[in-house]
């Protein structure tokens, strides 16, 4: 692939960013990781990310803010959101606004690459994940 | 593409719905015409998986406590396969009880208490109002203890349901509208977690099935593989009930893992009951 997908990584456990960079950068992305919201839409202001993967539950600034922010600021940018409370109520209320995907956590990097392989496609940047499964 | 689950407190309105919204959407329509088929893969005498859909056990039925429920977990287990195909319209088999937590499945309730009125269900009472207001409550609660007694919803609860429509004020072509154009809601799309939620049902379902043909007093969850029976058992047979249990749940087709929890069983103890 020619150009890197930007992928912000927004979680207040700083584990998940740590785990999850590796597992996306096999696949092409060139992902910035983040544990304050505040600093995320900061970075989201400066430059437009093609793919914002979010935590829902965190202090200042919730999941759902952090869409609201980027629908605002980049309609083309696709947000997904990964979660450790996942409810159906909260699953339908992201959807209902836009997200991409939604995903409970613990889940395993190949979910996510999944998903972030859907939303490539969706961006008309597909990528590969054949490469890396074996 | 989202599942649609339409109930309705009269049989013939909810097929009839049903069947114009998979015919205007193109979907397939999931029914009791399953339950057939399903009562020969299961060895099931014929009749048997209906008449556990319309009455409660007690022991002046022929239909025991235990041979309920596993009846209802075949149906469970069956519709909850059908479910994860995609494209599907399902009415009569109960499937709002127990997919409350799969976001992509839409519950509709069809409301009509007039046609029950004007129907033959006021004929069977003489043709008065108030018999049919009685046969109309009677109902009512006949299915609101089913229910409650099989899935601990009550059916009659209205907040149960995504979408209520009552036709009594609503043409039955203005509700297939109205029902084809709510499924188009972002909020009833299917999502990488609602999709998960519905396969970890289908595969605890799976299980349930199993163990409820030797065993009773069973609970089961199910996450990516991973599988988690509770259960109750008196100390002599624990170790044997918990041997039983991975045997029979580790060799159904995507399990992983099986965790059994054993809660126990005082009556056992005492009675000296097997499984």
């Amino acid at each position: 692939m020619s150009k890197l997908l930007e992928v912000l990584l927004l979680d207040d456990e700083p584990i998940v960013g740590r785990r999850l960079k590796p597992a996306l950068d096999k696949i092409g992305c060139h992902v910035e990781i983040f544990e304050n919201p505040r600093e995320a839409v900061a970075r989201i202001d400066q430059k437009d990310f093609d793919i914002v993967v979010t935590d829902i539950r965190m202090e200042e600034m919730d999941g759902i803010q952090v869409l609201e922010y980027v629908q605002k600021k980049c309609l083309r940018t696709k947000v997904i959101i990964i979660t450790g409370y996942a409810k159906v109520e909260l699953a339908r209320e992201a959807m209902g606004k836009g997200v991409f995907d939604f995903i409970a956590k613990p889940f395993r990097p190949d979910d996510l690459r999944q998903i972030i392989a859907n939303a490539a496609q969706a961006l008309g940047v597909p990528i590969d994940l054949s490469s890396i499964k074996a | 593409m989202p599942i649609i689950i339409i109930s309705s407190d009269v049989r013939d309105i909810e097929e009839k719905i049903a069947k114009e919204v998979a015919l205007m959407m193109d979907y397939q329509l999931l029914d009791r015409r399953v339950l057939p088929d399903i009562e020969m893969r299961h060895q099931i005498d014929p009749g048997k998986l209906s008449e556990s859909m319309e009455t409660t056990p007690s022991v002046f039925k022929k239909m025991t406590s235990r041979q309920w429920r596993y009846y209802l977990a075949c149906i469970e287990a069956n519709v909850f396969e059908a479910l994860l195909k995609d494209k599907i319209v399902c009415w009569g088999l109960s499937a709002h009880l127990f997919t409350t937590n799969v976001s992509h499945a839409m519950k509709v309730r069809i409301l009509s208490i007039n046609n029950w009125n004007s129907g033959k269900n006021s004929e069977q009472k003489g043709g008065t109002s108030q018999g049919a207001d009685k046969l109309i409550a009677e109902k009512v609660q006949q299915r609101k203890k089913w229910s409650m007694t099989a899935y601990n919803h009550d059916e009659t609860d209205p907040s149960g349901y995504d979408l209520v429509i009552n036709l009594d004020q609503i043409d039955p072509v203005e509700a297939v509208k109205t029902i084809t154009n709510a499924v188009e809601y972002l909020k009833f799309q299917p999502m990488t977690y609602s999709i998960k939620c519905l396969s970890d049902l289908a595969l605890a379902a799976k299980v349930n099935v199993r163990l409820l043909k030797h065993m009773v007093d069973i609970k089961v969850q199910a996450r990516d593989g991973s599988v988690v029976v509770l259960t109750k058992a008196s100390n002599r047979q624990k170790r044997k009930k918990i041997a039983a249990i991975k045997d029979l749940a580790g060799s159904i087709e995507g399990v992983r893992y099986v965790e059994v929890h054993v809660k126990k069983n005082i009556l056992g103890e005492t009675a000296g009951n097997s499984f």
